[in-house]
């Protein structure tokens, strides 16, 4: 690839990398970068929009359809039931607000922790916070008995006096995730504002237009740059907390109720922790796409940046592992009666399996795979771990929800779930987070180019004697 | 300057309206489990039939059930008590502070517990939280004769005092409040108080073994304060803390 | 103004315009003929938003329980419990709430109708003149001998009025029949106490006034007589007592939902009640140090205990119950009778009770009052009578057959032939409210108003200590176009001119039970009236007449200790592995199948909703290696049934139990190809008494490899633990 010489009489040489291999090292002129990214906008294949269109069909069919009838019929077409009033559809919201989280963990905290290996895939990832809360959010109506009415959570002066109760976790719940939801997409914007610029410079027809309204007239100049930056960092401490609020409140929809298996104390970090699990597992899958399937995607997503995601995989995993055997030892020491029954119903119950498959793909895969640097520098196995990880992460929820309430004090009403249009909107709900991200992927840029143009600027290959040294300079 | 436009004032003098403090007495001991409460509760409140299905899957749209369990096996074996479980209007009811609308809520003068079934926008989180598993959800339209042609002329028997539900609706045990608040009206309208033993749910009315005792459970001398009074009664999960406000006297041979 | 005006049209009217709606009410004397008035000149008993309650009585069974129903505009609204009728003092049971979805069924007939062939859906309408000329040509052209009527046990005046019918033409009797008659055993009970007594009538149990029952087989809280008098007795008798528990023992081989409420569930071999009854007796005795009496003489406790798997010690503490007990009482019933040896069985228990010295005291045992008629207890047909008159069928000596009230095809075993005898009877005529089998069958159905449409009394049998006449009387405008039975009667008796016409001079139904209720002018009771106009309308108001005397009569036991008792063991049709034991669905009873609430509203024991299902104990299941909801093949010598399976613990392993109520062909949307019909099995022996022997049955069972799912109330995981399916 690069021809520049290997440094000499170096000890260990063949273990030391080249560090043009860095995509920080290895620069390229800022209008190529420019181009190379619009270029990945810009151009279609006919696979593109196969995958689009059928995509697009399976979210009118699968969401639009099945949802119009779930609301006409009521939710007997789904499959809760006496004990079991929450189904699948909760198990979607937690989960989708999971996967959301990796966004702002990955853009916000490792901004400000100056994670260098961040740059390229920032993007990306809010992308997947904002479209995440999309499905979240539609998870929560289809779940609703009557959707139609579900601006009555909303605190509007009405003529009635009528205002939502406060109390209900469930209000708690509704402010959390529709301020996410707004913050998250400002935090979004804010990055993308020079990118839309560099977007509407080099665009033409609907496009400019398009480009020209986000761009919110941004010119460059090293005054908007200062309040950009200003206001990105302003937002990037703020979000912080909002993040880890509202995954803990979502927590709280079910810490705060008085059932066993869901009423402790350790929920908050416990479900924060496994959102980040999720939502960085999530990344690894979409970095792939992204790179096996977009022009030009190779040289800005690297092995390096899947190596940094597979640590923080690693270690996301652990502390999920402590924070759920945690969970898991309290409520068996506590010994109360009802919480046995619980452990012992998920371990030995008729679902025993998902319980050792959910241990499996969330602890062991991960342990197994991403300790060694050669196997996280591989996107695809790093996906197919990722893959496993949602999966795991997706039997938990499903353990917490509609498992876990088969049990309640009342023996006499015990029944299992089983899922019915509930299955069919899922899908609905997958195909929806990928048809957005397809669609944007070929309207936003999915590598924030001034970000990386930002670590070039900043990181140089300084030349000692006869090698060649990595160095960062701070330019704040 | 605001003027006073001489609107309806609404406050809340929870220790002076309370007209009654309702609770309910069932002797396990004499209850034989013959499900007529359950049809009469159904009867009287307009609850609709689900269907072989729907019913086997939980989804029965019972107000009141009856459950038992089994201890040892043959010929050991032996039935526990019947125990009709129906809401138990918790004095602190763990529905009510989870509903999101206030479509749960407590009832001031009559100290039960109230389903709005037109605020209720079906979130299911206070069945989730209702410890006793005794609300019913509307899981699909069973009152639309639209849907359900058999109900056309069924529909006939809806008692008019009660609201009928559609999908996507939680409902529960009201402690017939329809006749409660009959009973009042009658009462005030005469000019008098409520005489214990005149309100009668439909479940205590109907039940052939006299099981279920109906009253005031403020007032030390009605009949249902002094059937509780027994070293027979128990409040099912006490522990909870929730102060139901129905007391089951132990059946079997306890004395 | 003065025009008649339906329901229907009322229903129309009041959607054109206020101002000339018509006012509708259920009834009243007046009210029989609802007519068309202004507005403004509402009837005082109508208000907008208040209810009218009608008292009337309960037809879903024969105990006949006063009802007080609570109308609102015209329409039924809710079934209440009469508290002055003696018989449930405002109590009811499951069937009686949901009765209103019988009179308000979907499936009703709604026409007079003519099938085009037997058998074939629907037919051609009628009006009800043709209908009638139907009637009185089948009442008059027919040899007197060749018309039969068969009617149900409810209603009584209906039968009254048949009886003189038949007996005014000089047509044989007429018969009644119900499926709980013949699980009840009545015949059997009437029969025990005609031997041990001498006196006829039906026993009377006063389990109230006892503080021990033992109970062999008798499903007192379920099915049997009168369940809501008995269960309110069970009541008084468990915790009515001051500072005493009343004790119950229950012998039967399958737990029923009586067993279920025994402070002692004994399982016994099915068919050896007898003897197990006596070698009580006899242990009683021992124990007393008394003189063996003739009674128990002849019972080998060593043997007893052998056969029936009832062990020695709890012989002993059942017999040492009744030294601690004041007042001991024991109960023959159900499934005990229906055995061969049924009548030994009811017979023995009566000796138990004869040791206990209970006849005619409190909480002893009596023979049921007589009613207030003064006429002798019309008891419903034997297994035995109802072949006789399959008999007469086939050997064509019925010519038209009038049914009313009862459903042959689907309530008497199929083994016994109604519905291939059928063929033989040229001409049937149902007087069905619901499309029945056996309404299926009929050449005409002249549907008869549900009962909460209809006039008539009913002569308490059993259940109140004094002498009840249960009145009904409509309390909604018929709904449908249908005609009472006892109106098209008259009418046709009337057209059929003669003898006939002059024997019936009466307008309508009304008439005809003033003539009957004219015997209890001036007579001490609840109320009294001197004549007939205030006699019938406080009749209306309370819901009957009764005797506010305790009238149930003392029977003599004089030798019945001196007597000699047989005790076999019953004898079993077929070489099957498993004891047969039927029961009555304590929800559904006999004709509830067809309202979608009794459907739904599970079994007291087995929590099923909506099917049949098969009791098998958990340990013989699994060594058949049958799980829960298997379907598998019930095979006698008689017949076969498919039905799914449902472990109950609490049944002998060598046992199986079915529940009858389901399984009909017919008999509307809700009920129609529904569970199965345990009847079907049955086969034709009857026992000494003449009663169906209908658990005296071996059966075996093939396993299907089919699956359906019992749609349970309660949680498997829960009740059964988690390792159940």
């Amino acid at each position: 690839m690069s021809s520049i010489a290997k440094p000499l009489a170096l000890p260990h040489a063949e273990e030391q990398e080249d560090p043009r291999e860095q995509l920080m090292h290895d620069p390229r002129s800022r209008g190529e970068m420019n181009d190379m990214v619009m270029e990945s906008m810009h151009s279609t294949t006919w696979k593109y929009w196969t995958v689009t269109g059928i995509l697009a069909v399976i979210v009118v069919v699968c969401l639009f359809y099945a949802w119009y009838y779930l609301i006409m019929q009521g939710l007997g077409v789904a499959g809760v039931n006496r004990p079991v009033y929450w189904g699948i559809f909760l198990v979607e919201v937690v989960f989708w607000i999971g996967i959301s989280h990796a966004g702002t963990f990955i853009s916000a905290i490792l901004r400000v922790l100056k994670v260098e290996g961040r740059r390229p895939f920032t993007r990306a990832a809010e992308l997947m916070t904002t479209f995440g809360l999309v499905q979240a959010g539609i998870s929560v109506f289809l779940h609703m008995g009557r959707v139609w009415l579900s601006y009555w959570l909303i605190p509007f002066p009405n003529e009635r006096g009528l205002w939502p109760d406060f109390h209900s976790p469930l209000m708690w719940d509704f402010m959390a995730i529709s301020t996410y939801l707004l913050s998250s997409t400002m935090y979004l914007f804010l990055p993308l504002i020079p990118d839309m610029a560099m977007a509407r410079d080099r665009s033409t027809g609907w496009r400019k237009a398009a480009y020209r309204i986000l761009a919110i007239g941004f010119r460059g100049t090293e005054g908007e740059w200062k309040n950009l930056i200003t206001a990105m960092n302003i937002f990037a401490f703020a979000i912080i907390p909002v993040m880890f609020s509202v995954h803990t409140i979502v927590s709280w929809d079910f810490a705060m109720a008085s059932r066993p298996g869901w009423s402790s104390s350790v929920f908050g970090p416990y479900f924060v922790i496994g959102a980040l699990h999720s939502g960085m597992a999530a990344v690894a899958i979409v970095l792939f796409l992204i790179r096996s399937t977009m022009k030009n995607m190779k040289y800005f997503l690297r092995p390096e940046h899947f190596d940094l995601l597979g640590k923080l995989m690693l270690m996301v995993s652990m502390a999920w592992a402590y924070f759920y055997f945690n969970d898991y030892i309290v409520s068996w020491y506590g010994g109360d009666k009802w919480e046995k029954i619980v452990q012992e119903f998920t371990e030995k119950g008729p679902l025993w399996y998902l319980w050792y498959a959910m241990l499996f793909f969330n602890i062991v895969v991960p342990f197994a795979v991403l300790w060694n640097k050669k196997w996280r520098q591989t996107p695809w196995l790093l996906a197919i771990v990722g893959l496993l990880i949602n999966a795991g992460m997706w039997l938990e929820r499903y353990i917490i929800i509609p498992e876990t309430l088969t049990i309640n004090r009342m023996p006499f009403t015990w029944r299992l779930y089983v899922p019915g249009v509930e299955i069919v909107l899922t899908i609905g709900n997958f195909a929806f987070f990928f048809l957005l991200y397809m669609l944007a992927s070929r309207f936003l840029p999915l590598i924030p180019v001034w970000e990386v143009q930002e670590g070039h600027e900043s990181h140089t290959l300084r030349k000692i004697g006869k090698a060649s040294i990595p160095t960062l300079s701070d330019m704040e | 300057m605001a003027t006073d436009l001489q609107l309806p004032v609404f406050t809340n003098n929870s220790e002076n309206e309370l007209a009654g403090r309702w609770g309910m007495v069932i002797d396990q001991d004499i209850c034989t489990g013959c499900q007529a409460c359950v049809a009469a509760c159904a009867m009287e409140n307009n609850i609709p039939f689900v269907g072989e299905a729907d019913a086997g899957y939980g989804r029965t749209m019972h107000w009141i059930r009856i459950e038992r369990f089994w201890q040892g096996t043959f010929p050991e074996v032996k039935m526990t008590p019947y125990q009709p479980v129906l809401c138990q209007q918790c004095h602190k009811a763990p529905c009510e502070p989870v509903c999101p609308v206030f479509a749960s809520v407590h009832s001031v003068s009559e100290d039960i517990n109230l389903q709005v079934y037109n605020r209720c926008v079906g979130t299911r989180y206070c069945a989730n939280n209702c410890p006793y598993q005794v609300r019913v959800f509307n899981w699909r339209d069973y009152t639309d004769a639209r849907q359900r042609p058999e109900l056309v002329t069924l529909q006939n028997q809806l008692n008019p005092d009660v609201t009928v539900r559609r999908r996507g609706v939680m409902e529960k045990c009201t402690f017939c409040i329809q006749r409660i608040r009959h009973v009042e009206d009658t009462a005030q309208s005469e000019g008098r108080d409520v005489r214990d033993g005149e309100v009668v749910p439909a479940c205590a009315q109907a039940c052939p073994a006299d099981a279920i005792v109906f009253g005031r459970v403020d007032d030390p001398t009605s009949k249902v304060s002094k059937a509780a009074i027994t070293s027979r009664g128990s409040h099912m999960l006490e522990e909870l803390g929730t102060l139901p406000r129905v007391t089951y006297l132990a059946g079997g041979s306890a004395q | 103004m003065s025009q008649q005006i339906s329901r229907r049209d009322f229903l129309k009217l009041a959607g054109v315009g206020a101002a000339t709606t018509a006012v509708l009410t259920g009834c009243g004397p007046a009210s029989r003929y609802v007519t068309r008035a202004p507005y403004i000149k509402m009837p005082e008993y109508t208000y907008n938003g208040l209810s009218t309650f009608y008292a009337t009585t309960c037809r879903e069974c024969s105990a006949g329980c006063g009802l007080v129903i609570r109308t609102m505009q015209g329409r039924a609204i809710k079934v209440e419990g009469n508290p002055d009728h003696p018989v449930n003092l405002g109590k009811t049971c499951a069937r009686g709430q949901a009765t209103l979805h019988g009179l308000y069924n979907p499936d009703r007939i709604t026409d007079p109708i003519q099938r085009v062939a037997r058998g074939s859906e629907g037919g051609t309408k009628m009006d009800w003149d043709a209908a009638i000329g139907i009637v009185a040509d089948a009442l008059s052209k027919n040899k007197p001998d060749e018309i039969a009527f068969l009617v149900g046990m409810a209603p009584d005046h209906l039968f009254d009025l048949v009886a003189d019918l038949a007996k005014t033409i000089g047509a044989p009797a007429p018969v009644r029949y119900g499926a709980l008659g013949m699980f009840e055993a009545r015949t059997t009970l009437v029969k025990a106490a005609e031997e041990t007594f001498g006196q006829t009538g039906l026993p009377f149990f006063d389990i109230g006034g006892a503080d021990l029952v033992i109970s062999f087989g008798a499903n007192f809280l379920e099915t049997w007589l009168s369940p809501v008098a008995q269960t309110r007795e069970f009541s008084k008798m468990r915790r009515g007592q001051k500072n005493k528990r009343g004790y119950l023992v229950q012998f039967e081989s399958r737990m029923s939902q009586t067993g279920a409420k025994a402070d002692e569930w004994i399982p016994i071999t099915p068919g050896t009640e007898a003897m197990v009854a006596l070698a009580i007796g006899r242990l009683i005795v021992e124990a007393r140090g008394l003189a063996l009496p003739p009674a128990f003489a002849n019972v080998d406790v060593n043997g007893v205990v052998e056969a029936s798997g009832v062990t020695l010690d709890a012989l002993n503490r059942v017999a040492g119950l009744f030294s601690l007990y004041d007042r001991p009482l024991v109960i023959p019933g159900g499934g005990a009778l229906g055995l061969s040896n049924g009548l030994q069985t009811a017979e023995a228990a009566l000796a138990l009770n004869a040791l206990a010295g209970n006849f005619g005291k409190d909480g002893g045992v009596f023979i049921s009052p007589t009613n207030p008629l003064a006429d002798q207890y019309h008891r419903p047909a034997s297994g035995r009578e109802m072949q006789d008159f399959i008999q007469r069928m086939v050997d064509g000596k019925i010519k038209v057959l009038f049914v009313h009230g009862v459903n042959p095809l689907f309530e008497l075993p199929k083994k016994l032939g109604f519905g291939g005898a059928t063929k033989y009877v040229p001409q049937i005529i149902s007087f069905a409210t619901f499309p029945d089998e056996t309404a299926m069958e009929a050449d005409y159905v002249f549907p008869d108003h549900h009962g909460l449409e209809s006039w008539g009394y009913q002569k308490i049998a059993t259940g109140s200590a004094s002498s009840v006449l249960s009145g009904a009387q409509p309390v909604i405008v018929p709904f449908f176009n249908t005609k009472s039975t006892v109106d098209v009667l008259l009418a046709a008796a009337q057209k059929a001119g003669g003898a006939l016409a002059s024997a019936f001079p009466f307008k309508d139904e009304v008439e005809f039970m003033d003539s009957k209720l004219a015997s209890l002018l001036n007579v001490d009771g609840f109320f009294s009236a001197p004549e007939i106009n205030t006699f019938a309308a406080y009749f209306q108001q309370y819901g009957g007449w009764w005797k506010t005397t305790d009238n149930r009569i003392a029977p003599s036991s004089a030798d019945v200790l001196n007597r000699s008792f047989k005790a076999d063991a019953a004898q079993f049709d077929g070489q099957g592995d498993f004891f047969f034991v039927p029961f009555v669905s304590p929800i559904l009873g006999e004709a509830g199948a067809n309202k979608p609430w009794l459907q739904e509203v599970p079994d007291p024991t087995t929590t099923i909703m909506w099917n049949t299902w098969v009791e098998i104990n958990p340990a013989t299941a699994d060594k058949l290696g049958i799980e829960d909801n298997d379907v598998v093949r019930v095979v006698s010598d008689y017949g076969e049934v498919e039905v799914s399976v449902y472990k109950y613990p609490a049944i002998r392993p060598d046992t199986i139990a079915m529940p009858f109520g389901q399984g009909h062909t017919a008999y509307g949307q809700f009920a129609q190809g529904r569970g199965a019909n345990p009847a079907d099995l049955f086969g034709p022996s009857v026992n000494e008494a003449g009663d169906l022997a209908f658990g005296s049955l071996k059966v075996r069972i093939e396993k299907t490899n089919k699956k359906r799912q019992l749609s349970r109330l309660e949680g498997v995981l829960g009740v059964y633990g988690f390792d159940s399916k």
